[in-house]
């Protein structure tokens, strides 16, 4: 397999800014997923979790924006 | 008569209803308090100006025989993040071109103006009530530690006699730490209970508006005021509204206690567990049992509350963030809102599936007990500058500390408070949390009651 080179990372880094969207140059980018690292290794336990049948504490509720003001 | 400036909410209504003094004579001296001892506290970021116009019209009012209001001429804070007529809010942020209006109340700040209470003021919060910090805000206890956060501001205020009753926010704990730090009364009502509307939003579905005092009666009183119906919150749900000083007295017997032994109970400093075990003896020398429990899904939580947490706060600030004004932000805080486009769509649902397999544990646990007690903290407040803290040999960061016992109660929305519980060596508080389930506030009041009066004479700040 061919190393990565700087073009290529920067290539990587400019689709992966894309995908998520976000505004961050590639130096700022960097920096946070480097600050991220440690809470996705958190958020990373969800994912061996098999909840298939667990509706999510998401529910929504389409006569909201019938209430009255007060 | 305690002196005005140590007085609780309901002695100082007292006082007033019986022309003991004035609410004019009041607020000057809460005023005066704070021009002496709050520039080493740091804990308001604005005085009202019109504070003492307030507090005439509160004792003309009351010189023409109107009607006692619940905390006439009284004067309280509001967290830097509620909106208020008449006061700015900052929400904690100098970043340029972020403004908040200050001609609308929020809910909290309307009841409270109606209930009679004085708006003496805004209290400091870290940067839109993210961390543990609340720089520069001094801890009343030791100015050399942390008042612990994000309503840092509400608890060293309260704790230092400057006000009976501050208001805070809790997305993860933000109530109950300082609470527990300060060595006051801090409650996070049930999601839902009390509206949100006019706060500045950390995360939609966690934050929650609430009190914190120096007795539970005091947060009693203001969550008889606070609670109700608002359409203008979704969240907010119609429940009848009980007394929630009702239940104070009741005592212990027969309170059925649990005690979830993971998580909660396996990872404390010496002296917060041997103080909270205490207690709970005692408890049960009164007459209240303790059943123990595990729950193996809150090794899930800290998982669960990042993925909402990041998402929601990175959403609310997304614009922002897109005009470069995050750039503005404290690095701490700049990075954690930059992170929400991080969070995977799968991987926050999935967080919103183990917070309904984790509220449907605690349902189960409340089959067969009323409350269930913890420490609020860890440890006690630690000094400036910490990044890490070593609990039990173990190094860990500041943050998963200081809310690894509280976020549990925001992730399940249930009613939490905190209430003192003693002293570590160092002669900082330790606070003791108690969790009720949905809408049972008065059950945990009434706990937190039992353990208030467990107490010895509440010791104070070292402050004149």
């Amino acid at each position: 397999m061919p190393a990565a080179s700087p073009s290529n990372d920067q290539a990587v880094q400019a689709v992966l800014a894309r995908l998520l969207g976000t505004p961050l140059d590639s130096e700022r980018l960097q920096a946070v997923l480097a600050a991220y690292a440690p809470i996705l290794e958190e958020i990373g336990k969800l994912r061996t979790l098999d909840l298939r049948d667990v509706h999510p504490a998401v529910v929504y509720e389409p006569t909201a924006s019938y209430r009255s003001p007060k | 008569m305690d002196a005005l400036h140590w007085a609780t909410l309901a002695q100082l209504k007292r006082g007033l209803d019986a022309r003991d003094f004035s609410s004019l004579e009041l607020t000057q001296h809460l005023l005066d308090r704070i021009a002496v001892h709050d520039e080493r506290v740091q804990s308001f970021i604005h005085l009202a100006d019109d504070a003492l116009a307030q507090a005439r019209a509160a004792d003309r009012r009351r010189h023409r025989g109107g009607a006692p209001l619940p905390l006439g001429g009284i004067p309280i804070a509001l967290k830097d993040n509620y909106q208020s007529r008449g006061m700015p809010t900052t929400a904690g942020t100098r970043a340029t071109g972020i403004e908040f209006s200050h001609e609308v109340d929020s809910a909290c700040a309307e009841r409270l103006r109606a209930a009679g209470a004085v708006l003496l003021g805004k209290t400091r919060t870290h940067e839109f009530a993210w961390g543990t910090l609340t720089p520069p805000v001094a801890n009343p206890w030791d100015l050399e530690r942390i008042p612990g956060g994000s309503s840092g501001g509400s608890g060293a205020a309260v704790a230092a006699g400057f006000v009976p009753m501050g208001m805070g926010s809790d997305t993860g704990g933000s109530i109950r730490i300082p609470a527990s730090f300060c060595g006051v009364v801090g409650l996070k009502p049930t999601f839902g209970r009390v509206s949100r509307f006019g706060i500045v939003p950390h995360s939609w579905s966690l934050d929650h508006p609430g009190p914190l005092t120096r007795t539970v009666e005091d947060a009693a009183l203001v969550m008889n005021v606070l609670a109700g119906y608002d359409a203008r919150d979704p969240a907010c749900q119609d429940q009848p509204v009980p007394d929630h000083t009702a239940d104070l007295g009741r005592g212990a017997r027969g309170l059925r206690i649990g005690v979830i032994d993971n998580h909660f109970m396996d990872r404390n400093a010496p002296a917060v567990q041997q103080c909270v075990e205490g207690r709970l003896h005692e408890l049960q020398r009164e007459g209240a049992s303790v059943t123990h429990f595990s729950m193996p899904i809150l090794a899930y939580g800290l998982a669960a509350i990042y993925a909402i947490e990041l998402a929601s706060s990175g959403a609310y600030h997304d614009r922002w963030i897109a005009e470069g004004r995050s750039t503005q932000y404290q690095p701490d805080v700049r990075a954690l809102v930059e992170m929400g486009r991080l969070v995977s769509a799968v991987d926050y649902l999935k967080a919103e599936q183990v917070r309904a397999v984790m509220a449907a544990e605690f349902r189960r646990l409340f089959d067969e007990v009323d409350v269930i007690v913890t420490p609020t903290e860890p440890l006690t407040a630690w000094k400036r500058d910490c990044d890490t803290v070593a609990i039990n040999g173990i190094d860990e960061s500041v943050l998963a500390a200081s809310w690894r016992l509280t976020y549990p109660f925001n992730l399940t929305g249930l009613p939490a408070i905190s209430v003192p519980c003693g002293f570590d060596d160092d002669g900082m508080p330790i606070g003791l949390q108690i969790a009720g389930r949905p809408f049972d506030e008065p059950m945990v009041l009434r706990c937190a009651a039992g353990v208030e009066r467990l107490c010895a004479t509440p010791r104070r700040p070292p402050l004149a």
